[in-house]
């Protein structure tokens, strides 16, 4: 088990990563639900870094429903179609009685994420490093999430810097 | 859902986007199994009726979903014929 000292703020960023993955029915919490938790708990340097390029919980939610609708369709499902036949008892929603692990995805994003606070000399994770964590996952949902809003890796990455330095100096 | 779709049926072109239909397949499983328990609870199926049209055992409908629908409508059961 790997020991991680988050900051208040990196915990509720995570815990909302929880929220977010029962709600849109993830059978496991992903680096996508991380991405998430960090706009739903808007919280810290990550979260101030992705709504200064436009990144907003609304729209990402948005692009995770879109990216679950196309994979469907790619095998001829309409969630659409199914939605409206399935009537009032549909929902997506992960009852609250099953537990949620996390993904592999997710996990190697913590572990690059500790890996980033060590290098930038932090002693605490915090919400850039798990952000950072997620950016270096190139192959991970949440990267092409963004990408889905016209957000690439180097420019949030630039950008988080930036805020970093501006904090450092204020 | 355009003709390019329909080519693909069953056999998207890359890999990854293969395994992720399967993924959001799987999501979308759980979403209708708990909607046709939920309706079939409502309609009146006992839990017994209800694992034997699902192809498992009583205890392990009851286990995935006897909590939900009871919380969702506490009290007597909005529809319940028979018993």
């Amino acid at each position: 088990m790997m020991i991680i000292r988050f900051t208040d703020k990196s915990r509720r960023c995570v815990q909302a990563a929880w929220e977010e993955a029962r709600m849109l029915g993830h059978d496991s919490v992903g680096d996508e639900d991380l991405l998430l938790g960090i706009l739903r708990a808007e919280e810290g340097l990550a979260a101030e870094a992705l709504s200064s390029l436009g990144v907003t919980l609304e729209r990402a939610r948005d692009e995770s429903e879109e990216m679950f609708s196309n994979a469907l369709s790619s095998i001829g499902i309409s969630l659409e179609e199914i939605r409206q036949e399935a009537g009032d008892a549909f929902e997506m929603r992960i009852p609250p009685g099953r537990r949620l692990p996390l993904s592999p995805r997710a996990k190697k994003v913590l572990v690059r994420a500790r890996k980033e606070m060590r290098r930038l000399g932090d002693n605490h994770l915090g919400t850039e490093h798990v952000l950072l964590g997620i950016l270096h996952n190139e192959d991970g949902t949440a990267v092409r999430l963004l990408a889905g809003m016209d957000v690439s890796p180097e420019a949030l990455e630039d950008r988080l810097y930036k805020l970093r330095s501006r904090r450092a100096a204020g | 859902m355009d003709e390019n779709t329909r080519t693909q049926i069953g056999r998207p072109q890359d890999p990854r986007d293969g395994l992720e239909a399967v993924v959001a397949l799987r999501r979308l499983l759980e979403a209708l199994e708990a909607a046709q328990v939920e309706n079939a609870f409502i309609a009146g199926w006992s839990w017994a009726q209800i694992a034997e049209a699902l192809g498992v055992s009583k205890q392990a409908v009851h286990k995935k979903h006897a909590r939900r629908i009871k919380d969702k409508y506490p009290g007597d059961p909005p529809r319940r014929k028979g018993t």
